[in-house]
């Protein structure tokens, strides 16, 4: 019963909003607009992420915003194409015009392969916007030195990746987050690199305070029931954490009585 | 008058603001941000600043993205 309350009210805070749900999702890689649009409801998603382009004039992108407005989502935009701090900043303020928030993904990421977050931009980046008034939630490395300094600088959570975007590896960073974890006074959310609802659930008994999914709900063969098996997991795992897992040991400790009940007498 | 919309040449009317280019490109309002000349102009600004000719008009819009 005590449980059941603590779960209930079991709400996360980032600045100056609070989510029931710890899923968050992206918008991209969708076949179509009404898939999209079933996948995050069933998902339960209350924060969705963005990107911003130049549009194409001869070839314009569906009008995707309104829809998302209309079923109530918060919008996070993100930085997505940014090389460098300069160009981050660019793109953040377009997107604060564009979108009317002040919440940005921050992400930097040099490199087309990998695209790996670059440190010292993401960190040059946040200092300056966080002066401008940004809620930052920046894309980086499992580094949890780099998550103290982005914390320092105003950031109001970090997200750490498990593997590269895209990738479905799972939490190959693992004993990096679980530093990070322990470490972090603001919101760990987990990015990138979840492939499964078993990746999700893992980092939110782990302690994450939420986890964010976009590819492996969006070429799923079924996007709308793998985002419904998503928002499970990551139920599921919070539940969990808040429970309390039990320890590992290393030898057995039986689970049945080990009296010898045949030579009873 | 002429400007150009992501390096697109596009004729407008003398006095054009930001809000009625928008309008002829049948563009969306929400979800779109303009730099001209490299400068971002503020949404508030979009139906009072007029364009002027060969300004450099930067558009962009949200799109899907993770």
């Amino acid at each position: 019963m005590i449980n059941n309350l603590k779960n209930i009210h079991d709400q996360l805070i980032i600045a100056d909003k609070s989510f029931s749900s710890r899923l968050f999702t992206g918008t991209g890689k969708f076949n179509d607009q009404q898939t999209m649009l079933a996948a995050l409801k069933a998902s339960r998603s209350e924060l969705v992420t963005m990107a911003l382009k130049r549009v194409d004039m001869q070839n314009k992108d569906d009008d995707i915003l309104a829809p998302l407005i209309k079923n109530g989502m918060n919008l996070l935009p993100n930085t997505s194409g940014a090389r460098n701090a300069k160009e981050a900043i660019y793109a953040a303020q377009l997107a604060r015009e564009a979108l009317q928030t002040n919440w940005l993904k921050l992400e930097i990421h040099p490199d087309p392969k990998y695209l790996l977050p670059d440190p010292i931009e993401t960190l040059k980046a946040a200092e300056v916007l966080a002066n401008d008034g940004f809620v930052i939630l920046p894309y980086v490395h499992a580094d949890p030195v780099l998550c103290k300094h982005l914390e320092s600088a105003g950031c109001a959570a970090v997200m750490p990746l498990g593997a590269p975007i895209g990738s479905n590896k799972g939490l190959k960073t693992l004993d990096f987050l679980e530093i990070i974890i322990e470490q972090a006074n603001i919101p760990v959310i987990v990015d990138a690199g979840i492939g499964s609802p078993s990746h999700a659930a893992l980092a939110m008994e782990m302690g994450a305070d939420a986890v964010l999914v976009n590819t492996a709900m969006a070429v799923a063969g079924d996007p709308v029931a793998m985002s419904e098996a998503f928002a499970k997991a990551v139920q599921a795992g919070r539940q969990a954490y808040l429970a309390g897992l039990a320890g590992q040991v290393n030898h057995a400790v039986a689970s049945s009585p080990l009296t010898a009940f045949l030579e009873a007498g | 008058m002429n400007v150009f919309v992501n390096e697109r040449k596009t004729e407008i009317p003398q006095g054009c603001t930001i809000e009625a280019l928008l309008n002829l490109l049948e563009s969306p309002l929400k979800g779109s941000a303009i730099a001209v000349n490299q400068s971002i102009v503020s949404r508030s600004q979009w139906s009072e600043y007029k364009l002027n000719d060969g300004d450099q008009i930067s558009l962009f819009q949200a799109i899907a993205g993770g």
